[in-house]
């Protein structure tokens, strides 16, 4: 039996930089990984997966790994192969009396975390075809004569190991090394002779080592007791003739690509004990969308995240935002397309609900980042940009587009608009529109969703996006009037 | 173990607006006489006196204790002196910055020990040769002397003799996980002739001699020996902390009693007389309390006060009356002397009896508070409510004008509320006030409870600066008017 990536098939990378930035994705795995460096997850979070199947094939894994007990089985199990890896990679420049013992270790705590894991999660309740067919995998590693054999021989040479006990000297230059044969402790007799007095604030001195523990002189010492118990060194030895080779390939990689999942649900636990939501997303084959309590991860983070909702039947796909400035309108499109793109990823999303249709591209246009060097003026390479988008789009496209056509007048900016969303329903594609001109969100075939005021202070956002039509008075209007420049006011003080 | 407890201060916690009471009862004037310069003291002394409890049985066990000491005075100064002095030695000289170092802390924390061994010698003569019979003192030099012999003290002086072992180290250790060196103990030495007879005997022995080229290699040597007295550090450092631990607490304990002496001695040269409270639930009495705060300032003696009140679970003392009339004076008088009732000390009065050790709560009007101003009220609420968070049955609140930055209709609902809810609840107000409409209400509905004092106005209009009991007259308005508006608008035409 081969190893089977628990990750599945791996998707595409993502052709365009541009949708990353736009989507901060970058900025989010920096946030999801924090300091894990390992390239392999990094690149994951910039391959989409190309086939539903493969997307659930990881939902799949992570509504197992949402059962608490075996996200710690496995977190557990993944922890100690690292471990023994590591082991077996200090032992490369250790010396030869430590090699022994590094040997030794990375098989007693290679063996301890395969059985153990292989008993906790049969223990328990696991569906996916990912983890149940890792632990076939396992099964047959653990039942192997090998394995038996080298856990056998493991045990006699630790407990060879755990015999040796050594009386040592350090008088100038000199070690002195003999067995044990009792001897009294001098700091119990200090502690009992001063026990009268009442314990004050217990401090503790700490050594820190200046030196490796792993030294010539350690070295040394060792082979000290090692002469004086013989038959101890020659077992230890054995093991590490007879089984010089501890990890599983197999096993090696399962430990590396889980990590996927255990650091994304490790991040998700965090926003969660904030009272954030995250579920695992199903995918619609009638075209609707249903997503509840969609909310901004980067802004979670720091507590700020007001979670909004989109809905559609299907039928209309567009969604034009409009409403105050600096009401939320941008984040509420971006964390939709944040919500597509970890779908699309297999990974759970920021949502307390989210039933959406599985895209194959997401496309954005965002206001282009100013570069004098450009040629183009902006409107032109927002014309640019939408059209290029046009020419990809189809009815699995999803577009973000935020303040498209904003640099020119609003009549002009108005009729791009209409025009690109007509080209957008024609190719059945969806899309979410932000824009503040209010008139193209009257457009007969799109949903309008407008961002709110706060209910306590009307000059205040609320971050809440709902449908319905766009105000009919604006934010600026109002904040005037409360300092008396409406017109009627103004014209009454101007004599 | 040495038990000893002269405060019995636990749990050691402040009452919640021990700051206010502080500043409103000018605790620092007392504890600067009881102190004179004595840091250590001034600190008991506020812990004690602003403690959040306080049980009678607590209070009688200290005012045994003062008496005590009043008594054995020369002992109890000889020995504040030899703790203090011990603990400053062994902190001036030993040096533990770092705690990282376990050589270093070896050294120095088993030099601190000598140290301190000494000191205890000393201690343990005067408790020798002292007969206290409070059971305070009493306990704590009958488990000086059962616990610290001779035995002990050249027991730990030849200990600190093996720590100064100079270069040589004798351990045992195992073999743990990676082959590395663990559980490291540190032996007594063996002594010398031993280990011949083992190497005559031909047991078993490996020798590494480091190349006298090998730095790295004696870096490493230093290194292990530091590993192996790690251990030894921390309880050589624990066995110094515990014993300089033990002459911080008995100076500390000591301090409150030296601070009782000092004050005992101003009161005497101040010909003011002093008295050992009693606790009785039914009254609340005193004969000639002096203002102790203000003897201290103006170096006078000044007009003590009188009260005869039954109590029935609680009381009021309501004040009011012309300013500058001694009300303030009597107010904090009265508070201090509380307090250091309490505390088991002797207060400044002939006679002293109280219904309760409760503690002792303030409320003083704050200057910035003399203006009208929902803004303020709210403050001074908030400030009230913080307060009565903490107040118990049996405790004292001590109001001076509370609730006059609002106007006085609406203060003295206010005031009415807050000063029935607290004596209904068995707590007792002391209370200054010029609100009318409060008076008015007040005084008849409680008058079991509540007595009106005022300042006594002899009847050739003379201020004599006591208070004596009043009825509520009309009238202060004008009084009120000024105080609130200042001195320029009198209402006078020029």
């Amino acid at each position: 039996m081969s190893y089977r990536s628990i990750l599945g098939s791996r998707g595409r990378r993502v052709g365009e930089d541009q949708v990353l930035y736009d989507l901060r994705i970058r900025e989010l795995a920096s946030e999801i990984l924090g300091r894990e460096r390992d390239e392999l997850l990094w690149n994951l979070f910039q391959e989409p997966l190309d086939s539903v199947d493969a997307a659930v094939y990881r939902l799949d894994v992570f509504r197992d790994l949402m059962n608490e007990s075996v996200y710690t089985a496995v977190e557990r199990f993944v922890e100690k192969v690292r471990l023994a890896l590591d082991y077996l990679e200090m032992e490369k420049d250790a010396f030869e009396p430590h090699k022994l013992g590094l040997h030794l270790d990375a098989a007693l705590t290679y063996i301890e975390a395969l059985e153990k894991f292989y008993d906790e999660m049969t223990s328990l309740e696991v569906r996916s075809q990912g983890l149940r067919g890792f632990m076939g995998y396992i099964g047959e590693i653990i039942r192997g004569t090998r394995f038996k054999a080298m856990k056998e021989r493991a045990l006699e040479a630790k407990n060879a190991r755990d015999k040796i006990r050594i009386r040592v000297r350090i008088v100038g230059d000199k070690v002195h090394v003999w067995r044990f044969d009792g001897g009294e402790d001098l700091g119990k007799i200090i502690e009992k002779l001063f026990a009268r007095f009442r314990e004050g604030e217990v401090k503790k001195v700490r050594y820190i080592p200046t030196t490796s523990g792993f030294s010539h002189i350690h070295a040394a010492i060792l082979e000290g007791a090692f002469k004086l118990f013989r038959d101890e060194y020659e077992t230890l030895k054995r093991f590490r003739e007879e089984f010089p080779k501890i990890l599983d390939e197999g096993v090696v990689a399962f430990a590396r690509e889980v990590r996927f999942y255990l650091l994304y649900l490790k991040f998700m636990k965090s926003l969660m004990k904030r009272g954030y939501a995250f579920t695992i997303p199903r995918f619609t084959l009638d075209g609707r969308i249903d997503v509840r309590g969609f909310y901004n991860i980067l802004l979670a983070e720091k507590g700020v995240a007001i979670p909004n909702d989109i809905s559609t039947d299907g039928s209309k796909r567009i969604f034009v935002v409009t409403g105050m400035n600096s009401g939320g309108k941008t984040t509420f499109a971006t964390s939709f397309g944040q919500v597509v793109y970890l779908a699309k990823l297999g990974l759970p999303v920021p949502a307390e609900r989210a039933e959406i249709p599985f895209f194959s591209t997401i496309a954005t246009a965002y206001p282009a980042r100013e570069d004098p060097r450009e040629s183009l003026s902006r409107l032109e390479q927002d014309i640019v940009r939408a059209v290029d988008i046009l020419r990809r789009a189809d009815g699995s496209t999803l577009i973000i587009a935020n303040e498209l056509f904003s640099t020119t007048t609003s009549d002009e900016g108005y009729v791009l608009s209409k025009i690109f969303l007509e080209e957008v329903r024609k190719r059945g594609s969806y899309c979410v529109f932000v824009t503040f001109i209010p008139q193209v969100a009257s457009l007969g075939f799109v949903i309008s969703m407008v961002a709110q005021p706060s209910r306590e202070d009307p000059t205040k956002p609320s971050y809440k996006i709902l449908p319905g039509p766009p105000p009919s008075e604006y934010m600026a209007v109002r904040i005037a009037s409360k300092y008396g420049l409406s017109y009627k006011e103004l014209k009454a003080m101007v004599k | 173990m040495i038990e000893f407890d002269l405060l019995k201060l636990e749990p050691r916690e402040k009452i919640a607006t021990a700051e206010d009471v502080r500043l409103d009862l000018e605790l620092d004037k007392i504890i600067g006489v009881a102190a004179s310069n004595d840091k250590l003291i001034a600190e008991t002394w506020l812990e004690v006196l602003l403690s959040k409890e306080c049980p009678k049985d607590v209070t009688e066990y200290r005012q045994e204790a003062v008496r005590d000491a009043l008594k054995n005075r020369g002992s109890v100064l000889r020995m504040y002196q030899i703790a203090r002095e011990g603990y400053e030695k062994a902190y001036r000289e030993v040096f533990l910055y770092r705690l990282d170092d376990p050589k270093f802390v070896v050294n120095e924390a088993s030099s601190g020990v000598s140290i301190l061994v000494d000191y205890l010698e000393k201690l343990l003569e005067v408790v020798s040769n002292t007969s206290f019979t409070s059971i305070a003192f009493r306990s704590l030099a009958d488990s000086l002397i059962s616990n610290v012999d001779k035995n002990f003290i050249d027991k730990a002086r030849e200990i600190n003799s093996i720590l100064g072992f100079g270069s040589s180290v004798d351990f045992s250790v195992e073999i743990g996980v990676l082959n590395s060196l663990v559980n490291p103990v540190l032996l007594l030495p063996r002594n010398e002739g031993s280990i011949v007879s083992r190497l005559l005997s031909g047991e078993k022995k490996y020798t590494y001699r480091l190349d006298p080229r090998d730095e790295a290699g004696a870096r490493i040597l230093e290194d292990l020996r530091n590993w192996v007295l790690a251990g030894v550090a921390t309880t050589v450092l624990n066995a110094f902390d515990k014993l300089l631990g033990f002459f911080r607490e008995l100076a500390r304990q000591l301090s409150f009693y030296v601070g009782a002496i000092n004050l005992s001695d101003f009161l005497e040269k101040a010909g003011i007389p002093k008295t050992y409270p009693e606790i009785n639930p039914r009254k609340l009495y005193f004969e000639n309390l002096y203002p102790l705060s203000l003897a201290i300032s103006s170096g006078r003696k000044p007009v003590p006060n009188s009260l005869d009140l039954d109590v029935d679970g609680s009381f009021a003392v309501i004040v009011t009356g012309v300013n500058k009339g001694g009300k303030t004076t009597f107010l904090k008088s009265l508070g201090q002397a509380l307090l250091l009732a309490r505390a088991g000390l002797f207060v400044p009065a002939e006679r002293f009896v109280i219904p309760s050790t409760g503690a002792v709560y303030t409320h003083f009007l704050r200057e910035e508070e003399r203006t009208f101003s929902y803004g303020k009220f709210e403050e001074e609420v908030k400030r009230f409510r913080t307060m009565v968070e903490a107040i118990k049955r049996g405790d004292y609140v001590l109001m001076d004008e509370s609730f006059v930055s609002t106007n006085h209709v609406e203060a003295s609902v206010v005031a009415e509320n807050v000063v029935s809810a607290l004596l209904d609840s068995g707590v007792n107000v002391i209370y200054i006030t010029f609100l009318q409409d409060f008076l008015h209400r007040f005084i008849p509905k409680y008058s079991g409870k509540a007595v009106l004092l005022v300042p006594e106005r002899l009847s050739d209009g003379t201020r004599t600066y006591k208070l004596v009991k009043g009825s509520i007259q009309p009238g202060y308005a004008l009084e009120v008017w000024r105080k609130i508006a200042g001195e320029n608008m009198n209402g006078e035409t020029a």
